[in-house]
């Protein structure tokens, strides 16, 4: 007992924030949600959770980094809707599928350039940064429609060896963001700031001769990127283009965060806490649907959520 | 470039908030292409369009002078439109209705103010998170369909004209008058601006940060209040849409007019210039034919750059 009560509470933890209590209640939503519903243990269903969680673990993840050094990113929800926008232009896929990750670069380079070279509030540059972006998908696709490469749907929608593709996109993802935060220099660098950031000393990092410049731009580029990612899978998805599917998923993607025990403030966080997170979200829309919950409704629980969640984590600052 | 900014001529020159710059080259521009729209009568009911983005304003303003942003306005505006047109209250007084929107306005300004003033979460979370719950109450209790109509008496009020001015431009004018009054008079106003100078200094010295703060964010969900109310006359219909790209415009507005997070030079005139500077935008853009998608990007334009002149100004001095 006083062993788990140390890793809760004590130093060796403590970077990492409280994400055992969201796995309790991840193991509960789903203990609920087998006693409430029949639907909810069938075997289809479950088959079914992976993908429908995918989207919203990818994002999460990245908003995580951006999180960590105490920043925000509001434009990637509108990245999503850009990309399935980008991706059902029509055109070879050898073309398409590099330009979505090239042009996601680009977006996140120019939010971490103008935060980081012109001082601008992180919240005012991802702002303006989506409704931009919202705006240039409204012009490429007014309504959904068009078609996405066929490389694209069978990414999603076959299977490998018997096993469906969304499990490889989450081995990847899990992988690739294990590597850059706990395996990289950059991950380290990234606590630094973001410890600095939280408890009042925006420069410290840089006064340790950390690159915190770089490493924030890097972190930005990194969050578009997986925003992006989100996006092709959602296309292979729903085999087209929609400039609304990733409406409200920017609040989606912090909620998760916030409920994985990341710190909004920066500095204290976890790889696993947010893909928790990100499950309990995805077990919440799953075990609504199944219990017909209307989807307005739905939306206000999300927002509630998400008050509940960030006024439980304290912070010094105040404002923005 | 930073030169350039050292230039004595060239700091008095930008420290002019950037809505009357934006203000005259609009003005020029209309002026040029469609000279015979500038008259008083067709300006008049533009401008009447925009004061329930004006009065928004006055309240993100404030908020945002004390370091905070108030998004949530989208949703009040939505839920007070909705009580008043779903006929929940048949053969209720006009009185009636202002008092409920002012109240609903107060409590989620008040609560709003509770979380970023008290529990110092952050506002953007807070106030987006707010803003949606509202939306999504109001989209189950109408079922995504338009509710039915407003009673007339709104728009009796607001079609009223005062010689060739309508009476809700003069309404905002002396609305905007009067808290321009009250920031520079009282001592809240002092407070307001000693809390966006430095939290830190202000705390030491006695001002009751967390008090102001609240308050600011109560008058902002008061204003939003009666933004809601003149939008709903405006419209004289029910809507499950109405409102929702307004926080948005009030915080481009608010920022064109020289109030950035804790400084407020720009005082209650220059973000009242930054609505009409919209205003005039929109009418010109539609005489372009450039339609909505043109305008969200503008809008994103508009809030990026006057940010980033902001930050290299503030980094130059």
């Amino acid at each position: 007992m006083t062993a788990i009560s140390r890793r809760l509470t004590g130093a060796r933890g403590s970077r990492q924030g409280m994400w055992m209590l969201p796995l309790l209640i991840a193991l509960a939503v789903a203990l609920w949600l087998s006693l409430e519903t029949a639907q909810f243990l069938n075997g289809e269903n479950l088959l079914n959770l992976v993908p429908q969680a995918m989207p919203l673990v990818i994002t999460a993840v990245g908003q995580m980094f951006v999180i960590l050094l105490g920043g925000l990113d509001l434009s990637v929800g509108s990245m999503i809707s850009f990309t399935t926008a980008v991706l059902a232009l029509g055109g070879p896929a050898w073309v398409l599928i590099p330009a979505v990750f090239a042009l996601a670069a680009l977006v996140g380079f120019s939010n971490g350039f103008i935060i980081t070279r012109f001082n601008v509030h992180p919240i005012i540059a991802t702002l303006s940064t989506q409704y931009i972006l919202l705006g240039i998908t409204r012009v490429l696709r007014p309504v959904s429609g068009g078609t996405v490469p066929d490389i694209v749907i069978s990414a999603v929608a076959g299977s490998f060896l018997g096993v469906p593709m969304p499990v490889f996109w989450g081995i990847f993802i899990l992988a690739v963001a294990w590597k850059l935060l706990y395996g990289s220099r950059f991950g380290l660098h990234l606590f630094a700031i973001g410890g600095g950031v939280s408890s009042g000393v925006e420069d410290a990092a840089h006064n340790f001769g950390i690159a915190d410049r770089r490493n924030i731009v890097l972190a930005y580029v990194i969050c578009s990127c997986f925003a992006a990612l989100a996006g092709v899978f959602l296309a292979g998805r729903i085999v087209s283009g929609d400039p609304n599917v990733g409406l409200l998923f920017e609040l989606d993607a912090i909620t998760a965060v916030a409920i994985g025990g990341t710190q909004l403030s920066g500095g204290i966080g976890s790889l696993h806490g947010t893909v928790i997170g990100a499950l309990v979200m995805a077990l919440l829309a799953n075990g609504m649907n199944l219990t017909n919950v209307s989807p307005f409704i739905q939306t206000t629980i999300k927002g509630a959520i998400l008050l509940l969640v960030v006024a439980l984590q304290s912070r010094k600052k105040m404002g923005l | 470039m930073a030169a350039a900014f050292a230039n004595p001529v060239m700091r008095r020159l930008l420290r002019v908030p950037p809505a009357y710059y934006v203000f005259a080259v609009l003005l020029v521009v209309l002026w040029v292409a469609r000279p015979n729209m500038l008259n008083l009568n067709i300006m008049g009911i533009f401008v009447r369009q925009i004061v329930p983005l004006g009065i928004l304003v006055l309240g993100q303003l404030l908020v945002m002078r004390v370091r905070s942003i108030d998004l949530s306005g989208g949703g009040v505006i939505l839920l007070i439109n909705y009580t008043i047109s779903s006929g929940a209250f048949p053969g209720a007084s006009m009185a009636f209705f202002i008092v409920l929107a002012l109240a609903i306005g107060l409590a989620v300004g008040f609560f709003n103010g509770l979380m970023v003033g008290v529990r110092r979460v952050s506002a953007v979370i807070v106030t987006l998170a707010v803003g949606i719950v509202l939306v999504g109450i109001v989209q189950y209790l109408s079922s995504g369909k338009p509710p039915g109509d407003v009673p007339g008496m709104f728009a009796d009020i607001y079609n009223t004209k005062l010689g060739p001015v309508p009476t809700p431009v003069i309404f905002w004018v002396a609305f905007s008058a009067a808290l321009s009054l009250f920031l520079s008079r009282t001592v809240f106003g002092r407070y307001v601006t000693s809390v966006g100078e430095n939290v830190q200094a202000a705390h030491f010295s006695g001002v009751p940060v967390a008090r102001t703060v609240v308050l600011a964010h109560t008058l902002a969900g008061l204003f939003a209040g009666i933004a809601a109310l003149v939008q709903t006359a405006s419209i004289a219909v029910g809507s499950v849409r109405v409102g929702l790209d307004l926080p948005i415009l009030a915080v481009a507005a608010t920022i064109l007019g020289g109030v950035v997070f804790g400084r407020g030079e720009g005082g209650v005139w220059g973000p009242f210039f930054g609505v009409l500077s919209f205003a005039l935008l929109f009418v010109v853009m539609t005489t372009f034919g450039i339609d909505e998608p043109g305008k969200l990007i503008a809008q994103g334009l508009i809030i990026l750059l006057a940010a980033i002149f902001y930050g290299i100004r503030q980094r130059s001095s």
